[in-house]
């Protein structure tokens, strides 16, 4: 072939490319092979994914560990390890869950239905997610060795996101690996763990026997492959570290970066930033349950008081990493409504004054925990607290390490309110604002009521439309104070190609390009 | 010499014991429990509850202290609560980066100190004893973590001579470990150095001004030998206890420069054992940390003896 024809062919092949409207880079083929490192930001507490809530386990675990359910694109709910879709009847009280045949556990096991059902029994066992959803169950049976069958006491639609959750997750382990604490880490995952030596890393290697499932990936779900040899996640607990780590090239992902670092990422030929919109959204928790707040008229003076652009301001610098949004779920989240949001955001001392004076307050100090090992929460309650105290509130700011903060929260006598974090879930229900024996503890008739009856709709559509009574409901009643969403700063190098962004990272489909 | 040994044996004994029972109840007064962080922010109170009595924490105190002080005396430090391993392995996997940080950190500041201390003795109020203690106390006044940060910012990223962080890739070959060191012993060595100098310099002044170099010089002795062989040996016993107390205290854990460039350390572990409240990995690695102190104060005692004659070991 000339030089000429070469180049033709060349060049007929990048307009094809073009008018195909594919990205050059985008088109790549995946390739097979290579390392990556990723920075977190702490060494995970535990490696099973049953025993805690916390997201860098479930981040880690959910490459080792599967569901039967998974999150797909939009936070849908889509099958990971059952085959298919559950079928639903009497009334949304009895779920008939198909498993997948032939799906190999790492210890070269097949999994059938008593490996599930032994993981449902340990779930309740260990898991307070799995507590919640065993409070609905009445029976979990195995009529054939690949189905389950779930039996409810009454309808609770939010049992298939609790199957679906990665951390306190519904994981699927062999029947013969069940020993609390965990002792050997063997799930059916792409990945598994080959080494971990605590503060330094934990080395995941691929599964060469993983059975992907066939259909296309969507969210966490569909089909996975492993193209990467080794994930290396290793904790950096310094945020500046972790910038630097990313510009020299050591890491190739890192986790939760400082917003000031955004102009050094940028422009960078090695590294890229990446901006994962609508992280989470911190909350002003209250103490619905015990002390000065359980007056629901003092808790609505409060509210009227604050001003959660300067908290936000304070707490993330620029709006390219916060929104000031009153709506429990972002735009594009199946649960977003713009019901009863005109109550976000009032930043109207006359107006607190006024509801502190009905609810009968006089001065009496109230207690606010926060903690100086998450920034943001830390500038947060700073704000807040001076915003009250110039409408006339005495607030006891006690800063405490985040340990402390957690064990505190759980006495409601010990405070009034403290600063903490949430993702957005797919279900709303799970999240600890909604339910009454979580730290909050919001209970109210109008909530059993409101609430109750979104439980108990099973049809998606309809919950996304009756959402709106339960946000209503939340900003009359002010159970807590959402204080707006936030992005989170990552980085990760240009070598590592594939990775989508979403909420917990993860590294099936993705490949280093060499 | 015996006598001393067997009399310092008795005190370090004596110490661990009030050791032991302190750290106990400290780290069971402070607020917030193992079982609330391992369960996560979203858990309910019943699951942090329950949990709780898995890890035995449920006991009355006094009991736990009971089980805790009967391991101890078979040797037995317990079991971390998060990493899954007896508290004395965790320990031995963290010796390695502190005693190798140590020792380079001591060796760099040694290196620079001495020879920095002498001259600026030597050549007292003088244009460069001023740049020396100007420069010292700059040094002593720069917080580590800032630079830590500079350093690797010059260092590992604008031009990659050294990694950024860690404690090398699994499987890193003992160089490769070292050279992981290299950066963070730099900046504690560099800060180390600042108040060893300070102490070279007076203590070579109080020496120099003494009868006996007077001695030295009128019997012809040169300049460098009434330096280096008779001042600065007399000079030696406070320069000594600085670089003893400093090598001991590095012993314990750099905390800040662990956490900067996360080296698997001593220091960082008990930083993140106290944040979780890891209470048998707090109490085990306080208890080693002061056994190391006690022990390299009676190694220090018995160099005294070394390098002054005068001194006697009772």
């Amino acid at each position: 072939m000339s030089m000429r024809t070469k180049f033709l062919r060349l060049a007929l092949l990048g307009s094809v490319v073009a008018s195909l409207g594919l990205d050059p880079a985008l088109a790549q083929e995946p390739k097979r092979g290579g390392t990556i490192t990723v920075a977190t930001v702490g060494e995970p507490t535990t490696l099973d994914p049953m025993v805690t809530t916390a997201d860098l386990v479930g981040a880690i675990t959910m490459h080792v560990f599967e569901t039967l359910y998974t999150f797909g694109d939009g936070l849908t709910i889509v099958p990971l390890l059952a085959e298919s879709d559950p079928i639903i009847t009497d009334g949304g009280k009895t779920y008939t869950i198909k498993l997948r045949q032939g799906v190999k556990f790492h210890d070269g096991s097949v999994m059938t239905s008593a490996d599930v059902l032994a993981s449902f029994d340990r779930w309740k066992a260990v898991a307070d997610r799995g507590k919640t959803a065993w409070s609905y169950l009445t029976s979990v049976t195995a009529p054939d060795a690949h189905t389950i069958e779930l039996k409810l006491k009454e309808p609770y639609a939010p049992l298939l996101a609790l199957l679906s959750l990665n951390n306190n997750a519904a994981a699927i382990m062999p029947a013969s690996n069940q020993a609390n604490p965990m002792t050997k880490y063997i799930g059916t995952g792409p990945y598994t763990i080959k080494e971990r030596r605590p503060d330094q890393f934990v080395v995941l290697a691929r599964f060469p026997d993983y059975t992907p499932r066939s259909d296309k990936p969507t969210g966490y779900g569909g089909r996975r492959t492993a193209y990467i040899d080794e994930i290396r996640y290793v904790p950096v607990p310094d945020p500046n570290t972790r910038v630097e780590g990313s510009l020299s090239g050591q890491y190739d992902y890192a986790d939760s970066l400082p917003v000031a670092a955004m102009p050094r990422l940028q422009g960078q030929k090695e590294v890229t930033p990446v901006l994962q919109k609508n992280f989470g959204y911190p909350t002003i928790s209250i103490n619905n349950k015990g002390g000065l707040l359980t007056n629901m008229t003092l808790r609505q003076a409060l509210f009227a008081a604050v001003n959660n652009e300067d908290m936000l301001k304070a707490a993330f610098g620029s709006t390219e990493f916060y929104t000031l949004s009153g709506s429990l779920y972002p735009e594009g989240f199946r649960f977003h409504t713009k019901e009863g949001i005109e109550a976000f955001n009032q930043n109207n001392p006359a107006k607190a004054r006024e509801l502190a004076a009905k609810a009968g307050y006089k001065g009496e100090p109230i207690r606010f925990l926060t903690t100086t090992q998450f920034d943001h929460f830390y500038k947060i309650a700073l704000v807040a607290t001076e915003t009250w105290r110039k409408a006339g509130f005495n607030i006891d700011l006690q800063v405490v390490d985040w340990g402390t903060l957690l064990t505190r929260r759980n006495n409601p006598a010990l405070y009034e309110m403290s600063t903490v974090g949430a993702p957005f879930l797919a279900e709303p229900s799970l999240t600890f604002t909604a339910g009454s024996e979580r730290p909050g503890w919001w209970s109210s008739e109008a909530k059993d009521r409101v609430v109750g009856a979104f439980n108990a709709e099973s049809d998606p559509a309809k919950r996304a439309a009756m959402f709106g009574q339960v946000q209503k409901l939340i900003y009359a009643e002010v159970p807590y104070i959402k204080v707006g969403d936030y992005n989170v700063l990552r980085a990760k190098s240009n070598r590592l190609q594939g990775v989508i962004p979403s909420s917990w990272s993860y590294f099936w489909n993705a490949w280093v390009d060499k | 010499m015996i006598g001393f040994l067997a009399h310092r044996l008795g005190d370090m004994l004596a110490i661990l014991i009030v050791v032991a029972v302190m750290v106990f109840v400290v780290v069971r007064v402070l607020p917030g429990d193992p079982a609330t962080i391992l369960v996560g922010d979203n858990a309910s109170p019943e699951a942090a509850a329950l949990m709780r009595e898995t890890l035995g924490l449920d006991e009355p105190i006094p009991v736990q202290f009971l089980i805790w002080a009967r391991n101890l005396l078979r040797g037995d430090l317990g079991q971390s609560i998060f990493l899954g391993e007896p508290v004395l392995t965790v320990l031995a996997q963290r010796a390695e980066p502190t005693l190798f940080l140590t020792l380079m950190a001591v060796m760099i500041s040694v290196l620079i100190a001495l020879p920095a201390g002498i001259v600026a003795a030597v050549f007292r109020n003088t244009v460069i004893d001023r740049a020396v203690l100007a420069f010292a106390m700059m040094i002593a006044s720069v917080p580590s973590f800032w630079l830590g940060l500079i350093f690797i910012s010059t260092f590992a990223v604008a031009h990659p001579w050294f990694p950024v962080s860690g404690y090398g890739a699994p499987g890193a070959s003992l160089a490769e470990r070292l050279h992981c060191l290299v950066l963070p012993a730099l900046v504690l060595g560099l800060i180390k150095s600042a108040l060893i100098t300070r102490f070279t310099r007076s203590s070579m002044l109080d020496v120099l001004h003494e009868d006996f170099i007077l001695t030295c010089r009128a019997k012809g002795l040169g300049e460098w030998a009434v330096i280096m062989k008779h001042a600065l040996r007399s000079a030696f016993i406070p320069i000594l206890t600085i670089i003893g107390l400093g090598l001991a205290l590095l012993l314990g854990g750099a905390i800040v420069t662990e956490t900067v460039f996360a080296l698997p350390g001593v220091g960082n572990l008990v930083v993140s054992a106290v944040l979780r409240r890891d209470y048998p990995v707090i109490q085990g690695a306080l208890l080693v940390i002061a056994s190391v102190y006690v022990i390299v104060n009676v190694a220090i005692d018995l160099l005294y003896a070394l390098v002054d004659p005068r001194v006697r070991l009772r």
